[in-house]
Order: C-alpha cells, then sequence, then structure tokens
C-alpha cells in the first residue's frame, strides 16, 4: 500500500495539540490515562478506608475533599466513589492507556506503516475523548454529587428517582462520547491492520500484539455503539422525559423495562471484558517469547485462540444476568458457552508456558510484568469458572468474590499489561530509558500487593460478604471479617503507594534518563529494528519488505553467522547469506517519493 | 515502471476510504440496531401493543414522508452518476435536490410529531410514546447530520472541487445519506405498519 509522507508540522499546536501523529497521539491518550489511573486509584483508596476504618475521617483526601463531614465518607458519597472508581477506571484509565496508547503507537510501527488509515480521524478520537473527559469532572461537581448508580449504570438506580441531579446524567453523555471515541479510533486501527501493513507483512506474520489490538478494535466497533444506544436512552429517559427504562405505577400506561437497559449493558459489557484484556495477550505473547529468547510457541494456535474468544465473547453475555429471573434453559445455553471460552483460553495460556519453558529468560522489567500478568490472570481466570457456573454463581454473586474475580482478570491483569507494554515501548517512545532497578520494585510491589488485595476480596466474598456495602460491619454475620478487610486495606495502601515509586521514575527517565538505543531490548519487530528511539514523523524513510515473523529467536545457525541470537523481520536469513551477500535482498520498495 | 500509467492515481486510497466507511456504517447499524432490539424487547413483553388507551399513530403523512426521503436518496444517486459522467453542474443541481428533499422529510416529520403530539401521545405516554418520540428524534438527527453534510458537499461542487477523478468525497457522504434512508424504512415499517 503506497503511502505519502505528511510535512511535519512546525508550529507547537499542530505539532503537539492537535497533532495527526500517531505516536504524539499516543501520548496524549498515555498521560491523560495515567492521570485518571491516579484519581481512579485514589478512589479506590477511599473505598478501601471506608471498609477498613467506616467512618472515621480519610486522612488527606478527606481534609481536602470532604470537609463538610469532618472527612468522613457519608453513605451517598460513598456510591459516587464507587461509581466513579469502576467508570473511571473501566473507560477513562485502561481503556486509553491500553487502547488509546500502545494501539496508537504500536499499530503503525510494527506493521509498518507510516501513520494511521485516517490520521485526522484520529485526532478527533483523542479530542472526543478529552471532552468526555471533561464531563467525567463535571460530574464530580455536580450540586448533588457524581454518579451514583454503580459503573453498571443499571436503572431504576440511573434514573432521576434514584440518582437525581446532574451527576449521573454527565456521566451517561460521557459514556456516550468516549464510546464515540473508542469507535473512531477502532474504525482506524481495523482499516489500518487491513490496508497498511508493510509489503510482505503477511497475516501471519503480524506481532502478536497486533492481532490482540485489531481483534479488540473489531470488538470495539461491533459493541461499543450499543452501549452508546443504552446511554443514548437513558439519557433521554433522564432529560426528556421518556420511560425507556421507568417502569410502575408512576409511569400510567404501560411503563418501560428496567431489564432492558441490563440487556444492551451487557450485550457491550462481556465483549468489553475482552476488549479489556485481547491486547494484554497480545503484548504478553511477544514479550514472554522476546525475553525468553524463543519463538512464541505455536503462534498460530494463539492467534486463532485470540479469534475464538473474540467470537465467543459476543454470545456469553447472560451469565451476567443468570440472577435475573431468565429461563433456566437459556441460563444453561450461556453457562455452556461461557465455559466454552476456558477452552481458547487455556490455548493461550498453555502457549505462555511452553514459550518460557527453557527458554533464556531475561527477568527485564517488561518480562517481569508479563509474567505477573499470567500469575494473575490464571489466579482470575480460575476463579471465574466458580462464577460461570450457574449453581455456584448463585451463591457467589453479589459477594466480594466477584469484585476479587474480576479486578484479578480486568484490572490486575489489564494493569500488569499495560504496564508491561510502558516498560518496554518507554524507549521507543520517549527515547530514554527508565530506571530498571526501580521497576523492579515498582513490580514486586505491584505484583504482591495485587494477589493480596483481590485474594483478600476472594476469601471475604466466599465468606458471604456482600459486595456494595457501606458499612459490611452493621450485619453480625460480617463483623467477624472486619480483620481480614482490614488487612485487605493495608496491601491496597501499600499497591497505591508503590505506584508513587512508577511516577517517580516515569518523570525523571523523562526529564534525565539515560538515552535509549534504538534497540535496547535486542528484539526482532520493526519498531526496534528500523525506527530509531523515537522513530521520526514519518516513522520509515524506507518502508521495509518483511521476509518473516516476528518471533525469530535461538536458532544456533544465525547465532554462529551473526553473533546474535535472532533475526529481524526484513534481513534475509541464512541460505541468502550463505549464497551471495546480496542476492536474497529483497529491494526494498521506494515509496512515497511523489 | 516508467512506462505503465496509472489511470486511477486514487483507487487504493479510494477503496481504504471505503472500507473505513463501511465499517463506520457498521457500528451505526449496530447501534441502531440495539434500538431496535429494545424496541422488540419491549414489543415482546407486552400485552397488547400499541398499550389500549394510547391514540392511534397516522399513517399517510409518514408513508409520504419515506417517499420523499427515498427520492432525496435517489437524487444523491444520480448526482453521483452525474459527477462520474463529468457533468459538474448537474451534480450541484441533484445536490440541491436531495438536500431540499431531506429537508422536506424533517418538515414534515415536524408535523407528525405536532399531530401525534395533539392527539395525546407524549414522550411520557409509557413505552409506546417513548419508543416512537426516541427512534424518530434519534433518526432525525441523523437526518439533520446528513442535510448539513449534504449543503457542505454542494458548497464544495459549486466552487468546483470535485471531478470524475475525485468522486470519493461526494460518494462517501452518499453512503452514509442511503444507510439513513435504509433506517427509516426499516422504522416506518416497525414503528407505522406492523
Amino acid at each position: 500500500m503506497e503511502q505519502h509522507i505528511h510535512p511535519e508540522p512546525k508550529a507547537f499546536i499542530w505539532k503537539y495539540v492537535f497533532s495527526i501523529d500517531h505516536k504524539v497521539i499516543a501520548k496524549q491518550f498515555l498521560w491523560t490515562g495515567l492521570m485518571f489511573l491516579a484519581l481512579g486509584g485514589t478512589l479506590a483508596m477511599m473505598i478501601r478506608w471506608q471498609w477498613a476504618y467506616p467512618k472515621t475521617a480519610v486522612p488527606v483526601v478527606g481534609a481536602l475533599f470532604l470537609s463538610h463531614t469532618g472527612g468522613a465518607i457519608t453513605p451517598p458519597t460513598y456510591t459516587s466513589i464507587f461509581t466513579m472508581h469502576g467508570l473511571i477506571m473501566i473507560f477513562w484509565a485502561i481503556t486509553p492507556i491500553l487502547i488509546g496508547a500502545f494501539g496508537n503507537f504500536c499499530i503503525p510501527l510494527m506493521i509498518g506503516a507510516r501513520d494511521m488509515a485516517f490520521p485526522k480521524l484520529n485526532m478527533y478520537s483523542y479530542w472526543m475523548f478529552f471532552a468526555s473527559s471533561v464531563l467525567v469532572i463535571l460530574s464530580f461537581t455536580s450540586q448533588l454529587g457524581a454518579a451514583s448508580a454503580g459503573w453498571t449504570t443499571y436503572p431504576p438506580l440511573s434514573t432521576n428517582v434514584g440518582a437525581p441531579g446532574w451527576g449521573q446524567t454527565y456521566m451517561a453523555l460521557a459514556i456516550f462520547a468516549t464510546g464515540v471515541s473508542t469507535i473512531m479510533g477502532g474504525i482506524n486501527y481495523i482499516v489500518t491492520v487491513i490496508r497498511y501493513r508493510a509489503p510482505g507483512m503477511t497475516w501471519f506474520r503480524l506481532p502478536l500484539t497486533i492481532w490482540g489490538m485489531w481483534l479488540t478494535a473489531i470488538l470495539n466497533v461491533l459493541f461499543v455503539p450499543v452501549l452508546g444506544s443504552a446511554a443514548l436512552l437513558l439519557s433521554l429517559d433522564r432529560l426528556a422525559g421518556t420511560h425507556f427504562f421507568v417502569a410502575g405505577a408512576a409511569v400510567g400506561i404501560q411503563g418501560g423495562d428496567p431489564m432492558l437497559f441490563q440487556h444492551l449493558f451487557w450485550i457491550f459489557g462481556h465483549p468489553e471484558v475482552y476488549i479489556l484484556i485481547l491486547p494484554v495477550w497480545g503484548i504478553v505473547g511477544d514479550i514472554l517469547s522476546f525475553f525468553s529468547r524463543k519463538p512464541a510457541f505455536w503462534y498460530k494456535g494463539s492467534v486463532f485462540a485470540m479469534i475464538a474468544v473474540t467470537v465467543l465473547s459476543a454470545v456469553v453475555y447472560g451469565h451476567h444476568m443468570y440472577q435475573t429471573g431468565m429461563a433456566p434453559l437459556l441460563g444453561l445455553g450461556f453457562e455452556m458457552l461461557t465455559l466454552a471460552i476456558s477452552v481458547p483460553a487455556v490455548v493461550l495460556f498453555v502457549n505462555w508456558l511452553n514459550t518460557i519453558w527453557k527458554g533464556s529468560l531475561r527477568l527485564e522489567v517488561p518480562m517481569l510484568f508479563a509474567l505477573g500478568m499470567v500469575f494473575v490472570f490464571g489466579a482470575g481466570g480460575l476463579t471465574g469458572l466458580l462464577l460461570g457456573t450457574i449453581s455456584t454463581d448463585i451463591y457467589l454473586h453479589d459477594t466480594m468474590y466477584v469484585v476479587g474475580h474480576f479486578h484479578l482478570t480486568m484490572a490486575a491483569a489489564s494493569f500488569l499489561g499495560s504496564f508491561s507494554a510502558l516498560y518496554f515501548w518507554f524507549p521507543k517512545m520517549y527515547g530514554k530509558q527508565m530506571d530498571q532497578n526501580l521497576g523492579k520494585v515498582h513490580f514486586w510491589g505491584s505484583v504482591v500487593f495485587i494477589t493480596l488485595v483481590f485474594g483478600g476480596q476472594l476469601v471475604a466474598g466466599y465468606s458471604g460478604q456482600h459486595r456494595r456495602l457501606f458499612e459490611p460491619y452493621q450485619y453480625t454475620y460480617i463483623r467477624h471479617l472486619a480483620p481480614l478487610n482490614r488487612w485487605t486495606s493495608f496491601a491496597a495502601f501499600a499497591l497505591g503507594a508503590t505506584q508513587l515509586i512508577f511516577v517517580v521514575n516515569f518523570i525523571k527517565s523523562i526529564l534525565m534518563g539515560k538515552k535509549a538505543e534504538q534497540n535496547p531490548w535486542h528484539v526482532s519487530t520493526l519498531e526496534w529494528t528500523h525506527c530509531a528511539s523515537p522513530p521520526i514523523y514519518h516513522n520509515f524513510d524506507i518502508v521495509p519488505t518483511v521476509v518473516r515473523g516476528a518471533h525469530e529467536y535461538a536458532d544456533p545457525a544465525v547465532k554462529k553467522k551473526f553473533g546474535r541470537d535472532y533475526l529481524d523481520q526484513v534481513e534475509p536469513g541464512l541460505s541468502a547469506v550463505d549464497e551471495d551477500s546480496s542476492a536474497g535482498m529483497p529491494e526494498p520498495e521506494a515509496i512515497g517519493a511523489e | 515502471m516508467g512506462d505503465v500509467v496509472e489511470l486511477r492515481p486514487r483507487a487504493r486510497e479510494d477503496f481504504t476510504s471505503v472500507i473505513g466507511m463501511m465499517i463506520a456504517l457498521g457500528a451505526w447499524a449496530m447501534m441502531f440496531g440495539a434500538l431496535f432490539f429494545m424496541y422488540a424487547g419491549m414489543r415482546s413483553h407486552a400485552l397488547m401493543w400499541p398499550p389500549p388507551g394510547v391514540p392511534r399513530l397516522p399513517i399517510g403523512l409518514p408513508a409520504l414522508n419515506t417517499a420523499v426521503l427515498l427520492a432525496s436518496s435517489g437524487a444523491f444517486s444520480l448526482g453521483l452518476r452525474s459527477l462520474r459522467k463529468g457533468e459538474r453542474r448537474a451534480l450541484s443541481a441533484w445536490l440541491a435536490a436531495a438536500a431540499a428533499l431531506g429537508t422536506t422529510f424533517l418538515a414534515l416529520q415536524v408535523v407528525v410529531w405536532r399531530d401525534v403530539w395533539a392527539s395525546g401521545l407524549q414522550p411520557s405516554t409509557g413505552a409506546y410514546g417513548s419508543v416512537f418520540y426516541g427512534l424518530t428524534a434519534l433518526h432525525a438527527v441523523h437526518v439533520a447530520a446528513g442535510i448539513l453534510v449534504i449543503l457542505l458537499v454542494l458548497v464544495r461542487s459549486l466552487l468546483g472541487k470535485y471531478t470524475e477523478h475525485n468522486v470519493m468525497p461526494v460518494r462517501l457522504p452518499g453512503m452514509f445519506w442511503h444507510f439513513v434512508d435504509a433506517v427509516w424504512v426499516l422504522m416506518f415499517v416497525s414503528l407505522y405498519l406492523l
């Protein structure tokens, strides 16, 4: 595919603010996402404080924002906090960091493209996201408090009756806006991978990262519009007086149906959890191979497993609604489909284990985070079996067990995967090295405390603690769990404190990190082998012609010839070198010289 | 490759744009699909539809309006065909016709809303009123957006920006316009006829 070279803008506003360069947009998403990660994390700390020391003044944050109650959290504030924690983490932290930042950064660079297919759409996507971020902040400032109907925004809680005021309305509109942004990005990602792969970059030579991002983009484009629809209808209910989701005597003539919102929400909501994990699977699949210095085990199996998960994710949403009185036969169908997902998931998992098996593991920071992700995802996946099975779900539903499970899979796995990506691509993004020692401390703190926090939640839930209680200990049967909750909270605070190490490392490295080499990790993909750190404006002066896949490691013959243990995706292989130094070299296509 | 004359230099880029637009419309279709799913859910749970006591919707004016919107789509198609043949002035005329017909559709839609409102069916009249006003209003927003885009294309057409070698900036809005039209046909059938 022929690709233009856009002239590089010179003015600050076009270069750094309204930029159409995918690398700049990636950084914009990254920074916005990290800010929201900090905000969402702070809200999580407040929830944990409430469960450790109910109704007592929250240190620091309480003095700043809750002065009207002397720093303590009230029940309405509590519902707002956990609602905003969930929404912010999913839509304004993980999505922009994982998909917005690394999708944007990696896709063109790894497939050998000069930019996205539609660079302007890419810019609109970020600024639409930015607008939605403003709505989130507005929600906090609204008079009756921020949104408070839970991240799922179920009516009737989320109608004017359950959540009056502008807080919930702003969030419904913000969800719609960020959805539009995600769809714009998704269209771009899908088309870019279809049309802008470098010559020779066949589908099965794509790095796994790209497969993950591409499949995620497809799910985004298909299912975020359904959420958009639900958010629109909810906004109409709140603003225009319609009764889509309002039922009961107040409506008079045949009212609406709150259950319909749950259907629309989970038709989107279940693919969403795979939207947040597929890129991580891809990234981890690549990084495990790179840092084990071995080819990714059964690459095609991993690809087909990810495709299978993508397809299945569209037909399992009912397992979120086992407790809503759905027909038993329907529930059984959803149960079987849900458990069927564990088959491709296990294929991926076994492939990861086989990739590191007998590899020469280099335990650098990205690899540590990738291994941590494999661990927490394994734990999260196993605990999910009990929730996918109706007979056990009946007991565990709406307990802290659910919270522990989805935090391990969605939150912890996406979090560790994102940081694996961040430490891995940071040298390419900023041209600087991050401090590896601080990175290792950040990793060990994160993985240990994540396990303790969400493990603690699993135990509390298994013991019967309901998951949405403002003051769990008002129930005598939960009272004996107070020490467990308190220790879990201590682990959570430690997890929060650990992130400060990352903040220091990140800022310090950008400002005065050591200059990074072009290929500091000695890996084989295009962005490392054919781009400077950081890459030039149009990425590639000459778009390289790809001759092999992304995981060419550990061939002893290569080591003998080249003195290194990998082949990049472009250079001629062994046979070409044997015959003649230039015979096997494909002629680079001179492109963009129009 | 010096001897090969590229007859359609933009063909590959154009194909990329078409793929992008089709994916975008797919996303839009999912959004409207979710609305219809919601509507189907409402109806399947209802004991009677329309519920007893709600006023009947008119059929005549909406049917006429459907014809108006279809005509608008047709005008757009003819405009694109003219451009492909290099008749740029005909393109402007057809675009103006498409925009005018689209505006007529919106105006008649307002009349329909006013009549229905006066007959006693309002957005707050339970599920039935919500579905009627919600679906038609969300569609009308798309029609309004489509008219604005057509007017923009019309202005650029009058300025002579398009040639038979550069039809994509006209074709892509056309795809959107036909899509909005197709959604309306589904709405007309399911809201008024079924």
